[in-house]
């Protein structure tokens, strides 16, 4: 006789778990599950991208993968007609950040960053499209379905004339990468964002004092929150040449920054559902991402630190007609959209 | 004695576990299926260690905290078994005290013939084999992982490789606690004269 068998032998059960003991535990379970449904429906109801990533565990780099994309009243339609081919598995996501509230007329795009999660899953790269750059506007329909004709315009016009559609197919007809998904966020949205975060560490080199974005504060680190976070984000008077590639630059930084700090904190429920609620109400998004897709997409990439992630800003030459616009650079341009694709 | 014998094979459906706690990211109620499927057995398990009263409560705890873990069950992992007799191990740990007081209780109604109640009963009949004092005490006086690794094998049937998921340890791990607290167990054995013979023996798992 082992003494395994012996063991097994020695501790025989007192009794088996009597009805009401299964059914008051499985009743603290549902009660348990209930709670949390309350969050999963958010998740199911809301266009909320970060989350994803949160709640499968995945790490900060990841989470800047807007893939909670889902549907809405505000959601919008992939651009119709023909699109650049997906070749592979790498997944394109374009962000607009409007300087109004979304759905308001007029609503201009402040910055439009292409994000780029490798066929791999384990890189993730940012582009930053300047809204200066001057390109080949396809026609477009307006939001209130007048039909735009194709024009030479400043990339960010095609939102404000056509809309978060008339953007993604510009994007797509001007790097001639398939877009997966599109989303845009207001400045409300994104200062609730950051708010929810706890705010978002930033460095400055010299002191800032910018009156039209309203930024003032000495040198050195500091956690903005709210309208401090967007003046940051604004600002391209006080820093550095002052040009909108500057300007560029430190969205790029707070972009890593909020990343990093959203992988740290969100981990909080009280924090991830306050963080829900602001991006619910902040996001525009397309709805073509059903969630078994998401989750798959979340629980496969493999961006483990912000290290994963990179941001670069497309390579630009001047606007030979307007010393004020700047164009894309043949051939550098081309290069890096090709390894997008 | 109360319910089968033991329970050795893994519950035949678990090849969906994985898939379940999946879904029951987004429909956390789906998780219930989880504890339809292994309740029983988890809380079977925490009886034999801790007694049926305090398997009550841990088994219903062990289900919430699985539930409240959901997100962070490895989805290559196609059995949820291993992984739920992990987390009732880690509650048991927690009165370990008691779990100590209760394998020398047993020990001791082995040399007392007026013990009363089921426990008592059972280990009487165990004790009238000659063993139950020694191997109580054994069990009684082993380390907590040890005792873990050793507990999770004989009573929940884990393979080595399930026991090194479910305490989160190395394989080599779990066969250098396993040989350890069989050796003791054993030598605990070996004492009461009858079992001398074996010594040495027993030595298939390394």
């Amino acid at each position: 006789m082992d003494e395994l068998k012996m063991i097994g032998d020695l501790l025989t059960p007192e009794r088996p778990a009597s009805g009401q003991v299964i059914a008051d535990a499985r009743g603290r379970l549902l009660d348990e599950a209930r709670t949390a449904n309350r969050f999963a429906r958010l998740l199911r109801s809301g266009r909320v991208w970060l989350t994803l990533a949160l709640i499968s565990g995945v790490t900060a780099a990841l989470a800047i993968v807007p893939t909670v994309l889902l549907g809405g009243e505000r959601s919008v339609e992939a651009p119709p007609g023909t699109r650049p081919a997906k070749p592979g598995k790498a997944l394109n996501v374009l962000v607009v950040g409007s300087d109004r509230r979304l759905g308001a007329p007029g609503a201009r795009a402040d910055t439009m960053i292409l994000l780029h999660l490798s066929a791999d899953r384990k890189s993730l790269k940012g582009v930053s499209l300047p809204r200066d750059l001057m390109v080949r506007i396809p026609a477009c329909e307006s939001p209130s379905g007048a039909a735009v004709r194709g024009h030479l315009g400043l990339i960010g016009s095609a939102f404000t004339t056509g809309g978060l559609t008339c953007a993604w197919k510009t994007v797509e007809s001007v790097t001639g990468v398939r877009v997966d998904h599109a989303m845009a966020i207001d400045y409300t949205g994104f200062k609730g964002m950051v708010d929810a975060l706890g705010g978002v560490e930033i460095r400055l080199p010299s002191a800032v004092d910018d009156p039209y974005s309203g930024l003032r504060l000495p040198a050195g680190r500091h956690v903005v929150r709210g309208e401090q976070a967007l003046a940051y984000v604004r600002t391209r008077r006080g820093i550095e040449d002052g040009s909108d590639l500057a300007r560029i630059k430190n969205q790029q930084r707070f972009l890593a920054a909020m990343l990093s700090k959203a992988g740290d904190s969100l981990t909080d429920p009280a924090r991830l559902y306050a963080f829900l609620r602001a991006a619910d109400k902040a996001i525009e998004a397309d709805p073509k991402l059903d969630l078994t897709t998401m989750y798959a997409i979340a629980r496969g990439a493999k961006v483990t630190e912000t290290g994963g992630a990179t941001f670069v800003t497309a390579p630009f030459s001047p606007y030979p007609a307007d010393p004020n616009r700047i164009q894309l650079k043949a051939g550098a341009a081309e290069r890096l959209f090709v390894s997008l694709r | 004695m109360t319910g089968p014998a033991r329970v050795v094979a893994p519950n035949p459906s678990a090849d969906d576990d994985a898939e379940l706690i999946e879904a029951s990211r987004l429909r956390p109620e789906r998780f219930a299926a989880i504890f339809d499927r292994y309740f029983t057995e988890i809380h079977r398990y925490v009886d034999r260690r801790l007694g049926a009263d305090a398997a009550d409560d841990i088994a219903a705890e062990t289900f919430l905290v699985a539930f409240r873990k959901r997100d962070r069950f490895d989805p290559a992992r196609d059995s949820a078994r291993p992984w739920l007799y992990g987390i009732a191990t880690r509650l048991v740990s927690r009165h370990r005290r008691n779990e100590s007081r209760r394998y020398r209780a047993l020990a001791r109604v082995g040399v007392d013939p007026h013990a009363e109640g089921p426990e008592d009963r059972v280990a009487a009949r165990v004790t009238a084999s000659g063993t139950g004092f020694q191997l109580s005490s054994a069990l009684a006086g082993l380390s907590r992982g040890d005792r873990d690794v050793l507990l999770l094998v004989a009573l929940g049937d884990l393979t080595y490789e399930e026991v090194a998921q479910a305490l989160g340890i190395a394989y080599g791990t779990v066969c250098s606690r396993l040989s350890r607290a069989r050796r003791k167990v054993r030598a605990a054995l070996g004492d009461l004269g009858d079992l001398g013979g074996r010594k040495g023996g027993e030595e298939n798992h390394g």
